[in-house]
C-alpha cells in the first residue's frame, strides 16, 4: 500500500516547548501510513483570528501558510492535493476560519493576494485546513485499536478539548457540547475516558504570558473538577491547553497548597506509548509534572 | 550613436572573447603555472607602481626627513593646517576622557572593548567616528583572518610566511607580537559570537591565502569583515561606551611632550570640539582614497590618510612610507564597479588569472604585489589585456574553474557577495569570467608601533591599518583584519594600564602645530593645501566649477 | 578588443597610461566622456547624469558632496540605503545608492539613518533559547508575514522568513537568512510591526555562533600550547635570524599539498 503523504503546518511550540508533542504525533502518522510532510516554509498561522473585519493585514499570516500547500502539490511533495494538518488547536483555528473568512469574501481574498506579489501564485481556496484528530477519525477507531500493543489498561484520563477546536460552529471539528473523538480514540487505546463539564472550558489561552494568574484559576477548576471525577492524567489536543494545564500547576500549588499535581499529554503521546513506539517521542523531560510514576504504577513503562 | 549590444552583461566585441576561455580551462586546471623564483619576482616588479619611477618623492619636514613616500601622502605632509590655534579656544575642553580612539573600525571598536574590559568606565572611553561607526575598510574585508591555530601548522610558519610576503622588511617584534596572539583573537571572536566557516566536526574551515604556505585562513563566506565587524560593534553598543559620529579629528593636541587630546570638527554644523584625553588612540585607517598613482582603490570613502598627517605634525616618527599595496584583482568591468576588491579568496578557491589567448600566465597565488605587477605586465607589456569599453585594461578571472575544482553551486555559497555585486550588472560569474586589474588596496606603512601599539611619542598609540611595521612592505592576505584584533586590543590594555599610572598633563595646546607650520615655511612650502582632507572629492566638474560659496 | 600595438613601454609610461583609463572613476566624470544622459529627480529636483553611473556616483556629478549616506561606496557597510520610485510605477523601491543603476525618470531621496533600538546583554550570560530574541526584543511577536521586510531588503534576503525561523526557534534559518545582511536599516523602517530585523537577527547570530558548536578542538589545543610556552623558543630564534637566513628559510620551505 502507498503511504499517503499530506501537508502538514506545525507551528511555533511544536518546534520548541512541545517538540515531544510533534514527535509523537508524526510518529503515530508513520505508524497508521501516513507521512506528514512539514511545509518547507512557513510562517507564524496569525495566532488569534482577527475580528477586525477591515484589516486585512492581519489575515496574511494565514493565507501565505495555505498557499504554499498548491506549491506543494505541484512539486509532488505529498499526494493528498487539498488538504493541510495541523496539531494546534490555536493555530487550526485561525487557520482554517481565516480561510473561511476569504471563501466568503473573493474581494479580500482579491487584495492579499495583490499585496502578497513576490510569491509565485495567488491562493485559490484550494485548501482544507484539518486538525490531526480529523484525520484519526477518518482512519477510523478499528484501525487505530489494531496497532495498539500495549493497552493502557486501567489509566482513568480525562480528554480535554478547550474552545478552539469546537467553536465557532462553523470550524468545530466535533460536537461542541458532546464531542467524542478523544473519547473514541482512548477506549481503542484501552484507557478510560472519563467526562468532566470543564473539559469545553477555556484555559486562559494566551493570558498565559500577559496575566497567568487568570489562566491558574480556570486551570485549577479543570485539574481539580477532573481529579474529583477520577481521572489520574488529562489529554490534550492543543500545545497552548497543555503548557497552561501543565506548567501552570507550579503556581497552582503554590496558591492552593492542598493541589495535587496530575500528568497532562497531548493525546498522541498515549497514542505512540500503546503503540510501543520508541520512548523518544514522548520527551516527558518537557513536562512540568512528570508523568512516569504513573506510568510506573500502570506498569506502562 | 549605436548602442551598444550586451550579452550576458558583456559588451558584444567583449563577449566573443570569453569561449576562449571555456576552451582552454580543463588544460588550465592540470597545467598550473609555477610560482616565480626570486629573480623573476625581482624582474617583474619593476614595473609594479611602486617600483616604477615617478610616483614618489622626498620628505622634507619632519621625524622623517629624507624618507621617499608617494607624492601624495608627502602632498599631504607639506600641506597646511586646516585650523589655526587662535581659531579654537581649549580651555574648557567639552569632553574628558580617559581614552580617545579616533577611528571606529575594527581596530578602534576592539580598542575600546579591551579597555572597558580593563576597567576603564564607559563614560570614559570615547570612539570618535569621522563617517559613522562602521563606515572603515574592516567591513569590507572579504577574505579572512590569519591565525596558526590547526595542528599542522606553527606560530613561526605564519611568522616567516609574513615577513617573506613583506620583503623581509616587518619589524620583528610587532610581527611576533601578530602572530602570538592569533590564535587568541580567535578564540574571542569565538566566544563573541562570529560565525565561522566551519567543517561538519566543528573545526574552521581553513583556505590558502596568497604567500602562505599552509591553509591559515578563516572566513565567514565572503564577508569575514563584515561578520567579525558587526559582532564586535554589537559588543561594543552592549557595552554602552560613548561614541559620537560624523564628527572627524582634525588635530591632535599636546601638552608640550606627550599627546592629550584632538580638536574634532562636526561635518555637518561646521562646530569644532576639544577633547582632552589621557591616552590617544589612532585607528583611522588607510589613504586609499589618495588615489596613489591614479588608481582606482578598494577602499571606503573617507580612506584619506588623515591619522598619518595628525601623527606627524605631533611628531611620531613613520616607517615603511615608500610602499603601497595593490590589490591584483580589482573589478575592471562593469564601469560602475571599478576598483572594487574582488578577494583573493576566489583565487585562493581555484579561480586562475587568464590573459585574451586563453593563457594562464602566473601562478595565481603570489604575494599580493608580484600578482598585480604580472597582470600590469600581462595588459601594458605583453599586451594581452582586454580593453574595457571605459578604456581600461584588464585579463580575465577565470571564475568558473572555482566549480570546477569545488563543485556546482559553490559560488553562490561561498561568495554571496560577489555574486550579489556582478548579478546586479547581469554577470553570472559562476557561468563566465570576469574583469579584472590591480587596485589601490592597503597603506603598508604608517606610523611606527611597538609590540603594545605605542609610538614614538607619549600618549599616543597607534592600530590598524594606520600603522607601520608589522607587514613592512607588503602585506598578506588575512593580515589586516588580524593586525586590527591583535593591535586594538593590545593598544587598549596598554592605554588602560599607562592611565593607571596617573601621569600629570599639562594644559592642552596646539604647540606642535605651530610649530610644524613654522618648519614648512622654512623649507619654502607654499600653502596651497590643507590637510587632512577628510573626504576625497569626486563632483562632478562642471558643477564643481560654477559652485558659490555664499554665506547663508 | 584586441590591444594591437605591441610597443614596449617603460614602466613610467604605463602609470601614465593607467592613471588616464582610470581618470572618470578617480576625478569625477567629465562631461565629455559622456556617451549617454539619463535624468534622476534628487529630493524631487531634476539632473541630467550619465547613464552608466550609480545612483551615489550620479549624485557626485550633479554637484553633491556627501556628508552622510555614503561609507564603503561597494556594497557592505548599509550606509547609502535609498527609495526611489520609477515615473509611472506604484512599487517602491530600496537600494543602495552605491549599487544601484540610475534609470531615466527615477526619483529618489536617501535615508541615511534609522532610528532604531538596539538591546543591551552580556552575550556570555544569554541563553541560547527563542525566549533569549523575545525577551529583548518583544516585538518579535507581532509579526503579522506581510513580508513589507523583504520587499523593502536592499540586499534581496527573505527577512520575513528569518523572522519567522526566529519566532519558531530555528537559528539555523535564522541565520543563514539573515547572514548577508549589511544592516542598512530599510526592513525595520518599513515594518508595519515595527520589528528591528537586523538588530535581533544579529543577536540570534551571537547566540548561534557562540553556542550551536563548541570550540574547535584544534584551536583549544593550540591555546593550551602557547600557554605552556611551546612556541616561545622557535619563535626567539626566528626573530632573531638575519634577512639572509631568513630569505634562505622562507624561499626553501614546504608548502602544504592541497
Amino acid at each position: 500500500m502507498s503511504q499517503t503523504k499530506i501537508a502538514y503546518y506545525p507551528g511555533c511550540t511544536l518546534k520548541t516547548t512541545a517538540k515531544n508533542f510533534e514527535d509523537s504525533a508524526l510518529a503515530v502518522a508513520r505508524a497508521l501510513d501516513i507521512e506528514l510532510v512539514e511545509l518547507p516554509k512557513w510562517n507564524c498561522c496569525g495566532t488569534v483570528y482577527s475580528l477586525t473585519d477591515d484589516n486585512l493585514m492581519y489575515h496574511i499570516a494565514p493565507v501565505r501558510n495555505l498557499l504554499r500547500v498548491k506549491q506543494m502539490v505541484r512539486d509532488e511533495l505529498v499526494t493528498d492535493d487539498h488538504r493541510m494538518v495541523v496539531l494546534c488547536s490555536m493555530c487550526y483555528n485561525a487557520l482554517k476560519r481565516t480561510n473561511l473568512r476569504v471563501k466568503e469574501n473573493p474581494e479580500d481574498l482579491q487584495k492579499i493576494n495583490d499585496f502578497m506579489y513576490l510569491e509565485d501564485d495567488d491562493y485559490e481556496l484550494n485548501v482544507d485546513v484539518i486538525h490531526f484528530l480529523d484525520l484519526l477519525k477518518e482512519i477510523g477507531v478499528e484501525k487505530i485499536r489494531e496497532k495498539v500493543v500495549k493497552p493502557l489498561n486501567g489509566l482513568k484520563v480525562l480528554p480535554y478539548y478547550g474552545c478552539m477546536l469546537l467553536r465557532p460552529k462553523e470550524v468545530g471539528i466535533d460536537d461542541p457540547e458532546e464531542p467524542n473523538l478523544q473519547e473514541n480514540i482512548l477506549a481503542a487505546l484501552g484507557a478510560e475516558p472519563i467526562d468532566s463539564p470543564y473539559r469545553k472550558v477555556c484555559c486562559g489561552s494566551y493570558l498565559t504570558v500577559d496575566n497567568k494568574y487568570v489562566v491558574v484559576e480556570l486551570a485549577y477548576k479543570i485539574l481539580s473538577h477532573a481529579q474529583k471525577a477520577g481521572a489520574q492524567a488529562l489529554t490534550t489536543s492543543c500545545p497552548l491547553c497543555a503548557f497552561n494545564l501543565d506548567n501552570r500547576q507550579k503556581e497552582i500549588k503554590e496558591k492552593y497548597p492542598g493541589f495535587k499535581n496530575i500528568p497532562v499529554f497531548y493525546f498522541t503521546q498515549l497514542m505512540a506509548l500503546a503503540f510501543g513506539l520508541s520512548n523518544e517521542c514522548y520527551g516527558f523531560d518537557l513536562h512540568h509534572t512528570k508523568p512516569e510514576p504513573l506510568l510506573k504504577e500502570k506498569q506502562l513503562c | 550613436m549605436a548602442e551598444v549590444k550586451y550579452i550576458e552583461g558583456y559588451p558584444e566585441e567583449i563577449f566573443q572573447l570569453i569561449p576562449k576561455v571555456h576552451e582552454t580551462r580543463s588544460w588550465r586546471a592540470e597545467n598550473i603555472p609555477a610560482a616565480m623564483t626570486k629573480e623573476e619576482r625581482q624582474e617583474v616588479l619593476k614595473i609594479h607602481p611602486d617600483w616604477a619611477p615617478g610616483g614618489k618623492r622626498k620628505i622634507v619636514v619632519g621625524p622623517n626627513q629624507g624618507d621617499i613616500a608617494p607624492r601624495e601622502v608627502v602632498d599631504l605632509l607639506e600641506a597646511y593646517p586646516l585650523i589655526e590655534k587662535q581659531e579654537v579656544d581649549l580651555s574648557i575642553p567639552d569632553y574628558q576622557v580617559d581614552i580617545m580612539v579616533l577611528g571606529g573600525g575594527l581596530a578602534g571598536t576592539a580598542a575600546c572593548i579591551w579597555a572597558h574590559e580593563m576597567g576603564i568606565d564607559k563614560d570614559k572611553i570615547l570612539l570618535v567616528n569621522k563617517l559613522r561607526h562602521g563606515d572603515a575598510n574592516s567591513i569590507m574585508a572579504e577574505g579572512g583572518t590569519q591565525a596558526a591555530d590547526r595542528k599542522v601548522d606553527s606560530l613561526e610558519r605564519h611568522y616567516l610566511d609574513t615577513i617573506g610576503g613583506g620583503h623581509f622588511t616587518n619589524k620583528p617584534d610587532v610581527l611576533r607580537a601578530l602572530v602570538e596572539d592569533g590564535p587568541f583573537i580567535m578564540h574571542w571572536l569565538h566566544e563573541l559570537g562570529v560565525i565561522f566557516d566551519k567543517e561538519e566536526n566543528g573545526d574552521f574551515v581553513e583556505k590558502w591565502g596568497g604567500g602562505t604556505s599552509i591553509k591559515r585562513m578563516h572566513s565567514c563566506r565572503d564577508y569575514t569583515g563584515l561578520e567579525e565587524f558587526r559582532v564586535i560593534r554589537d559588543e561594543f553598543i552592549s557595552r554602552k561606551i560613548g561614541c559620537i559620529e560624523h564628527f572627524p579629528a582634525v588635530e591632535l593636541l599636546t601638552d608640550g611632550d606627550k599627546v592629550t587630546g584632538a580638536v574634532l570638527y562636526n561635518l555637518e554644523t561646521g562646530e569644532y570640539k576639544v577633547v582632552a584625553a589621557k591616552a590617544t588612540i589612532l585607528a583611522t585607517g588607510g589613504f586609499g582614497r589618495l588615489h596613489i598613482r591614479g588608481f582606482p582603490t578598494t577602499n571606503h570613502y573617507g580612506a584619506t590618510g588623515d591619522g598619518v598627517v595628525l601623527a606627524y605634525r605631533a611628531g611620531a616618527k613613520l616607517r615603511d612610507t615608500d610602499t603601497v599595496q595593490y590589490h591584483p584583482t580589482g573589478a575592471a568591468y562593469p564601469v560602475q564597479i571599478i576598483g572594487y576588491l574582488l578577494t583573493e579568496k576566489l583565487r585562493t578557491s581555484g579561480a586562475q588569472p587568464v590573459n585574451i589567448d586563453g593563457e594562464a600566465f602566473v601562478f595565481a597565488m603570489e604575494p599580493r604585489d608580484v600578482e598585480a605587477a604580472a597582470i600590469i605586465r600581462e595588459c601594458y607589456v605583453r599586451n594581452k589585456g582586454i580593453t574595457t569599453p571605459s578604456g581600461l585594461r584588464g585579463v580575465w578571472l577565470d571564475t568558473p574553474m572555482i566549480e570546477l575544482k569545488n563543485g556546482k553551486g559553490y559560488i553562490e555559497k561561498a561568495f554571496p557577495g560577489m555574486d550579489r555585486m556582478f548579478r546586479r550588472y547581469d554577470i553570472d560569474m559562476a557561468k563566465n569570467p570576469v574583469l579584472i586589474f590591480p587596485t589601490l588596496h592597503y597603506q603598508n606603512g604608517g606610523v611606527e608601533t611597538d609590540p603594545v601599539g605605542r609610538t614614538t611619542l607619549e600618549g599616543l598609540w597607534v592600530a590598524g591599518e594606520v600603522s607601520g611595521g608589522v607587514h613592512g612592505k607588503n602585506r598578506l592576505m588575512g593580515n589586516s583584519t588580524l593586525d586590527c584584533m591583535v593591535f586594538g586590543r593590545r593598544t587598549g590594555i596598554s592605554a588602560a594600564e599607562y592611565i593607571k599610572k596617573g601621569k600629570k598633563q599639562g594644559k592642552l595646546t596646539l604647540e606642535h602645530v605651530s610649530n610644524y607650520v613654522k618648519m614648512l615655511k622654512e623649507a619654502k612650502i607654499k600653502p596651497k593645501r590643507r590637510s587632512p582632507i577628510l573626504l576625497p572629492e569626486y563632483r562632478g566638474k562642471k558643477s564643481l566649477a560654477r559652485a558659490l560659496h555664499v554665506e547663508v | 578588443m584586441k590591444e594591437t600595438k605591441s610597443k614596449k613601454l617603460d614602466p613610467e609610461k604605463v602609470m601614465e597610461r593607467i592613471a588616464e583609463a582610470s581618470r572618470p572613476t578617480v576625478a569625477g566624470v567629465e562631461e565629455k566622456d559622456v556617451r549617454h544622459w539619463v535624468t534622476i529627480y534628487v529630493m524631487g529636483r531634476g539632473y541630467s547624469v550619465p547613464a552608466d553611473l550609480t545612483i551615489l556616483t550620479a549624485m557626485e556629478y550633479a554637484g553633491y558632496k556627501f556628508i552622510r549616506g555614503c561609507g564603503c561606496r561597494q556594497g557592505f557597510c548599509g550606509a547609502c540605503s535609498t527609495v526611489y520610485r520609477r515615473h509611472g510605477e506604484y512599487k517602491l523601491q530600496t537600494g543602495m545608492a552605491c549599487q544601484t543603476r540610475v534609470e531615466d525618470g527615477m526619483y529618489l531621496v536617501q535615508i541615511p539613518f534609522s532610528p532604531a533600538e538596539k538591546a543591551s546583554y552580556d552575550i556570555s550570560k544569554e541563553a541560547y533559547k527563542v525566549n533569549t530574541l523575545l525577551k529583548h526584543y518583544p516585538e518579535l511577536a507581532r509579526c503579522v508575514a506581510c513580508n513589507t521586510c523583504t520587499k523593502a531588503c536592499t540586499q534581496d534576503l527573505q527577512v520575513m522568513d528569518y523572522i519567522q525561523a526566529a519566532i519558531r526557534g530555528d537559528f539555523e534559518t535564522c541565520v543563514n537568512e539573515s547572514f548577508d545582511c549589511i544592516q542598512c536599516g530599510m526592513c525595520a523602517l518599513r515594518c508595519p510591526a515595527e520589528i528591528v530585523q537586523y538588530n535581533m537577527a544579529q543577536l540570534a547570530r551571537r547566540l548561534y555562533g557562540r553556542n550551536d558548536r563548541p570550540e574547535p578542538k584544534h584551536l583549544t589545543d593550540r591555546l593550551k600550547e602557547i600557554e605552556q610556552g611551546k612556541f616561545v623558543k622557535p619563535l626567539d630564534e626566528i626573530t632573531k635570524k638575519s634577512k639572509e637566513e631568513l630569505e634562505k628559510l622562507y624561499y626553501s620551505r614546504e608548502k602544504e599539498s592541497d
